[in-house]
């Protein structure tokens, strides 16, 4: 092990005298300060009271909790909250004709112990070629028992909350929502590294709100990100993730509200190196972020931010079980591999996409406030990878290089040479003694490109026969929002707003690397296989080969392979009413939206050239090119303008509110969603052609739930249950096809799910002070419901391989009824007979169903002590639609049989995982005047490495079962957690 | 405060190996050196046709426990597709066909380049023999035993097997083409070597072997359609999947018959009964196009009175690539550059590419 903890040196903690500052005055203002999470009192929090960017009185609170600042003249005041072990927090109050004015209970949010990096915890997942997402979640709901408990050590099994995709939370910074464009997938890693500056944060679950947008059925979180919102003074830390990255150096500057009206705020961070777990995963990634605020005069307020994180970092992919069998070692990854003895990985995430915010808010009474945000997101993100022509697969782990290609004990296969399958098991088995076979080959590659001297047109060198690619999705996306809340009276609160986005996208490809080579050309390396004696067909650029008769020559940073654009539109208006009398309280909101995209082709493709200006064909070499067309009689064209496909999104969600004495609530809300299918879920294979799925439908869903929550006397408990229906899906796989020597897609629509559940989290005190049990559980029941339709393409033919065909087993498997001796039985007609109550369902994969967590929680004088053991179950293999089509399922012989179905359809179901993890921290004062504290969280004590986090099916099918009756599936690939890991942070504040 | 900073950054930097920190710190890999080319030229011990000697007779493949160490220069090129997986070497006493079972070789393997092939745990044996009138001698191959006994050899296809007995040498001039005489095509010292010959005849006869689906046993009569003993109206050296199309529904192999030896079942124009039983509803000419492939083509040639078959893959780049009309009406001879090979006593003609034609 590689770690060493760090010896701590002994400090002083003290307290801070507090001043007073009077004026003769009757006004005042009073109020308690509470624990937002468990509702006890905060003693001896400072409250400063600011009028403008003057400071006018400071207390401390009282051991119930309770302060009191007295003799204040009428007018509007800012007042601020600190507490070392909260976030610091403002509110807006206005003193009136000389009263006090009671503010009852002031909610502070604790300062999440381990949250520190939550929200770039996870290792990047390699799942370009596998035709699979992986956009996991990160649990927000900081006011949540449920969501304290197991926001950091569920992320690490990727738990998804209620089962749901990542896509569906809404996440906003400043107001505007940031999932992107394209996928829909959260935006973290923006802003990844500048956790101080975006530390400030409210969020929801489920249906609920917020005041900066209605959200859907997957909560809401808004990052502030405004200089002002920035905790006051100097800190940095220096933190240690040995799953992650050896070392982040971060730093923070914030002046808080200075007495001119300015703030400004700066954070930087680096996080660099590797870590225990997975070689060639590493960080080389900066942060900066610079912010200012100034409060114009009381009612108007402008903030400008800046920020970016500039960086790379390695990439883990996933092997078959046999290849981590083989090295002994799970957490193997195949993407790097030695290139003069020093690691390399082929696939690097190399990002820059700052953000630029004007942020503008407007107050002009106590019971109104409204602001506007304009936020352009821009830059470059980039993603390496191998590409060869003509040469062979460059990837260790390649199903043709491992054991099982040579023999396996199954006839069917083919495969019965011991004794080489022996051969490739000794290199498999000594990675030490065999790095050149077991990892990526890099001195091979260049050996290749320094000895293919070949001449193409008119360049004459060293032909690169390998390159590293870097496949780009690059943004430019302008948004803006603005938002209102008003409170007409006690009884009602009305927020509301509007916004619009407008996205361009530019997706293409440049050589990151000739590897050695002196260049590369733009041709379709699958196309040149099938159509290389027509020299257009296999041009990428066919405008480019037209103008210069042959293909462009490339050098490092040219563009090539693909260039198109997804444009996107979209605008929307919202509005949340909560109408309180008595206990009872109902919210009623509703949002409308437009939404349009299509895509932009760039290149021309010679496959797909489509027509000239005056609808003919393109001739070139005296050859005229192809014109294909789809159903609809539509030209196929990798060039110009697609269709434009506009969809009308909207929601309504409903929600009553019932408080029961003082310490207990239900609730139950409602929420009918219909909103558009994402840019990538819908184009047959953007890459190459303007072809969109044939039947557009929105995705429409319907999610319920009932909640009961208790908070007093150090209980803290919420028990929720929840039905979700979710239609109408769709989703495009592409994976690269060696049978079909080229990229297969596979377009599915019409998916539903059905999410069922109950959640539940509390916090026990016990007879010793300050030490709580803590307890979490999850347990759902999330499947598909429906069968859908599949369109298979490839890359380099217009024809369809499939037409929107049913997957007749994707729902479930069916279970067919043995008789006595363990036969299938028949019914009269010869068919086997199906136990109709006996289907297997299929679940909504890569989450655990059930996961449950019990812990003590110990938490005094500026110690915490976390411990925790938690159990996860139920948790399935993603599907891939191939498998679950009768052409899969019937086999070369055409003839389906009980043991292909269960063979062929069957869902995976990962083993049940227990872990232990231990959090523990400690801050401390010194010279009155510093802050030195840290945060010790050690995962997986147990140091369990059999723990599947993910994985996917492979979408091929073994093709050497010539005139047998079955087909036979490719060996799933699997991603495991780390075993034992800890995250140390240090923390000073100046 | 700051003294304690600094020693936190520094521990932490000391907890660090440094492999990992090499892309951290860098951001850039130096380029491997460059090829370097092995000698084993003190420890070759025996000529090419000193192994193939050694060759016990049909139907016995020597494994071979001697350390035996050959070497001979590539003569092969996988390049254009028409040779596939496997690696010819020669050298002045013969050539081989060393079975490496790669693709897309001629990346590592230079035309030119001299190899050294360890010899020792592999085996040698005959591809191509058949008993009888109608057969004849094979050639002989360097590969793995193979258990199934299918084959006499098994492609040496896992990367530890081809690093421990192929070594990669300097890389040469290549190979000078030895001109054949009429009577030297039939003499099996030259077969697996490059060679040149010159005037040949376009002998008006075609073989392929086409299935009804490549999906069903191959070995089965039923399955099974000659084009051979006469022109098949194949204009190109071979056919891909499309141009496969092209020809059948031409309709020029209309008169095509399925079966193999004594079991006929008529032309591939008749219902598929023995495929689909008596109530077929598919002509084997409708199946035959619904799993259309790539397919090899023998055209047959005339040395003087020797016949040559000019056998080509339909998965080879230019096997679609028209035959020049001149050619196939007989009106022009050609001469051909490639490698010699024997199957069932009859001499093969390997083309490595269209350079390999001239006229």
């Amino acid at each position: 092990m590689k770690a060493r903890l760090f010896l701590l040196s002994l400090l002083v903690a003290f307290a801070a005298v507090p001043r007073i500052s009077a004026q003769e005055l009757t006004g005042g203002v009073k109020g308690t300060v509470i624990n937002r999470t468990d509702r006890t009192a905060v003693e001896n929090a400072r409250l400063v009271l600011y009028q403008g960017a003057t400071e006018v009185a400071e207390v401390r609170s009282s051991s119930d909790g309770s302060f009191y600042i007295p003799r204040l003249d009428n007018g509007m005041y800012t007042l601020s909250i600190y507490s070392e072990e909260f976030l610091e927090t403002q509110v807006q109050v206005t003193v009136n004709d000389g009263y006090v004015k009671n503010m009852f209970n002031i909610g502070l949010t604790p300062a999440r112990k381990v949250s520190e990096v939550v929200d770039e915890s996870l290792a990047e997942f390699d799942m370009d070629d596998s035709g699979y997402n992986d956009n996991p979640t990160v649990l927000f709901g900081s006011n949540d028992v449920f969501s304290n408990i197991v926001g950091y050590n569920f992320s690490s099994v990727r738990f998804r909350q209620r089962g749901y995709l990542g896509e569906s939370q809404d996440v906003l910074l400043a107001g505007v929502k940031m999932n992107d464009a394209i996928t829909g997938y959260s935006p973290f890693s923006l802003w990844s590294g500048l956790n101080e500056a975006m530390r400030s944060k409210d969020a929801t679950l489920g249906n609920d709100a917020l005041d900066y947008g209605l959200g859907g059925y997957n909560g809401i979180t808004n990052i502030y990100g405004n200089a002002s919102s920035v905790r006051k003074g100097l800190r940095g830390s220096v933190l240690t993730n040995s799953a992650l990255y050896r070392l982040r150096l971060m730093a923070s500057y914030a002046t808080g509200v200075m007495d001119n009206g300015w703030s400004f705020a700066a954070n930087v961070s680096a996080r660099l190196g590797g870590n225990d777990w997975i070689d060639g995963v590493y960080y080389r990634s900066f942060a900066y972020y610079l912010a200012a605020d100034k409060q114009l005069d009381e009612k108007n307020r402008i903030g400008f931010v800046f920020f970016a994180t500039p960086g790379q970092r390695g990439a883990q992919n996933a092997s078959t079980q046999e290849v981590y069998d083989l090295i002994g070692d799970n957490m193997y990854n195949s993407n790097w591999g030695y290139q003069n003895g020093v690691v390399r990985n082929a696939r690097v995430r190399k990002t820059n996409e700052p953000v630029a915010i004007l942020r503008y808010d407007y107050t002009p009474t106590d019971n109104f406030q409204a602001g506007a945000t304009l936020l352009y997101r821009f830059g470059k993100n980039g993603y390496t990878a191998l590409d060869w022509y003509d040469s062979a697969d460059p990837r260790p782990d390649y199903y043709r290089n491992l054991p099982s290609y040579f023999n396996m004990d199954n006839d069917d296969l083919n495969r019965s040479n011991y004794t080489k399958a022996g051969w490739a098991r000794e290199a498999w088995t000594h990675p030490s003694l065999y790095p050149d076979i077991v990892h990526v080959n890099w001195d091979r590659l260049y050996t290749v490109n320094s000895m293919n001297y070949d001449t193409y047109g008119s360049t004459s060198g060293n032909r690169s026969k390998y390159v590293q690619e870097e496949r780009h999705v690059d943004q430019r996306d302008l948004n803006f929002a603005a938002n209102f809340k008003w409170r007409p009276n006690a009884e009602t609160i009305i927020t509301g707003g509007a916004n619009a986005k407008i996205n361009r996208t530019e997706n293409y490809k440049i050589i990151a690397d000739l590897l050695g080579g002196d260049y590369y050309v733009n041709i379709d390396n699958f196309a040149d296989r099938d159509y290389g004696s027509t020299p257009a067909k296999v041009q990428n650029d066919l405008d480019y080969y037209m103008a210069n008769g042959s293909a462009e020559v490339l050098h490092v940073g040219d563009k090539y392979g693909y260039d198109y654009l997804a444009q996107i539109r979209k605008g929307e208006v919202w509005a949340n009413g909560v109408f309180s009398r008595g206990n009872l309280s109902t919210t009623v909101g509703a949002r409308l939206g437009v939404e349009s995209f299509w895509r932009e082709g760039l290149m021309r493709k010679g496959l797909f050239p489509g027509v000239d200006d005056n609808g003919n064909a393109f001739v070139v070499d005296g050859v005229a090119l192809d014109v294909a067309k789809d159903h609809n009689g539509e030209v196929i064209t990798s060039y110009g303008k697609s269709k434009v496909a506009t969809f009308v999104t909207g929601a309504f969600k409903l929600g009553l509110n019932y408080v029961l004495g003082g310490n207990q609530r239900v609730y139950a809300n409602a929420g009918w969603f219909r909103d558009a299918p994402k840019f990538n879920q819908v184009f047959l294979s953007p890459r190459t052609r303007n072809s969109m799925m044939d039947e557009l439908k929105p995705v429409r869903t319907a999610a319920y739930d009932i909640n009961w929550q208790f908070t007093g006397g150090g209980y803290n408990a919420r028990v929720t249950a929840y039905y979700t229906s979710i239609k109408d899906q769709s989703k495009v796989m592409s994976a690269y096809d060696d049978l079909q020597n080229a990229f297969s897609n596979f377009a599915l629509t019409g998916i539903d799910e059905r999410h069922v559940g109950v959640e539940v989290g509390v916090k026990v005190p016990t007879p010793v002070p300050s030490l709580f049990v803590q307890g979490a559980l999850s347990a759902g029941r999330y499947v598909y419901t429906s069968n859908p339709y599949m369109t298979q393409t490839v890359d380099n033919s217009a024809d369809l391989v499939i037409d929107n065909a049913l997957v007749p087993y994707w729902k479930e498997t069916p279970v067919y009824v043995k008789d006595a001796s363990g036969n299938y039985q028949t019914n009269a007609s010869g068919e086997f007979t199906k136990k109709v109550s006996g289907f297997q369902e299929h679940y909504v994969p890569s989450t655990p169903q059930l996961a449950a967590s019990i812990g003590l929680s110990y938490n005094w004088n500026y110690w915490f002590i976390d411990a925790d053991i938690q159990y996860f179950a139920e948790s399935y293999l993603d599907m891939n639609p191939l498998y679950r089509t009768d052409y899969a399922v019937a086999g070369p012989d055409g003839i389906v049989s009980p043991v292909e179905v269960e063979y062929m359809t069957s869902q995976e179901k990962f083993d049940p995982a227990c872990l232990l993890n231990l959090s523990v921290g400690k801050s401390w004062y010194i010279q009155r005047k510093y802050q030195l504290g840290f945060s010790l969280n050690a995962r997986n004590l147990l140091n369990n490495t059999s723990v599947k986090t993910g994985g996917y099916e492979q979408t091929r099918i073994v093709d050497n079962t010539v005139n047998k009756e079955r087909y036979y599936r490719f060996d799933p690939k699997y991603f495991y957690m780390s075993g034992f890991n800890y995250m140390l942070n240090i923390y000073f504040r100046f | 405060m700051r003294k304690f900073f600094f020693a936190s950054i520094a521990a932490l930097v000391a907890l660090v190996s440094c492999e990992e920190w090499e892309p951290v710190m860098t951001l850039s890999y130096d380029e491997p050196e460059a090829f370097v080319p092995v000698d084993m030229d003190d420890q070759v011990n025996m000529s090419i046709a000193e192994l193939k000697a050694k060759y016990p007779g049909h139907g016995t493949p020597l494994e071979i426990t001697e350390n035996w160490i050959i070497k001979g220069q590539v003569i092969s090129s996988d390049k254009s597709g028409n040779v596939y997986r496997e690696l010819y070497i020669q050298d002045a006493t013969g050539g081989i066909d060393v079975k490496v079972g790669k693709s897309s070789m001629y990346n590592d393997y230079k035309e030119g380049q001299w190899i050294y092939v360890k010899c020792r745990d592999l085996t040698l044996g005959e591809y191509g023999y058949k008993s009888g009138n109608y057969g004849g001698d094979g050639m002989l191959q360097l590969g793995m035993a193979d258990p199934t006994g299918s084959y006499e050899t098994a492609y040496i296809d896992v990367q530890l097997l081809i690093d421990r007995h192929i070594f990669r040498g300097k890389v040469d001039t290549p190979v000078t083409p030895t001109v054949l005489t009429e009577n030297q095509v039939s003499d099996s010292r030259y077969d697996g070597t490059l060679v040149t010959l010159k005037g040949l005849k376009f002998a008006d006869e075609q073989f392929a072997l086409v299935y009804v689906s490549s999906a069903l046993d191959t070995k089965a009569a039923n399955n099974r359609v000659f084009l051979s003993d006469k022109n098949w109206g194949i204009t190109t050296w071979a056919f891909s999947k499309n141009k496969f199309l092209e020809y059948i529904n031409s309709g020029i192999w209309d008169t095509a018959t399925v079966g193999s030896g004594n079991e006929n079942y008529g032309a591939i124009t008749g219902k598929a009964t023995a495929i689909e039983g008596k109530d077929a509803v598919h002509t084997y000419k409708e199946l035959m196009i619904a799993n259309a492939a790539a397919n090899s083509v023998s055209q047959y040639f005339k040395m003087g009175s020797t016949e040559i078959q000019i056998r080509t893959s339909g998965y080879s780049r230019f096997s679609d690539t028209e035959i020049d009309p001149a050619i196939l009406s007989g009106a022009k001879t050609i001469d051909v550059t490639g490698i010699l090979t024997r199957y069932q006593g009859a001499a093969q003609f390997t083309l490595l590419d269209l350079d390999g034609v001239v006229y």
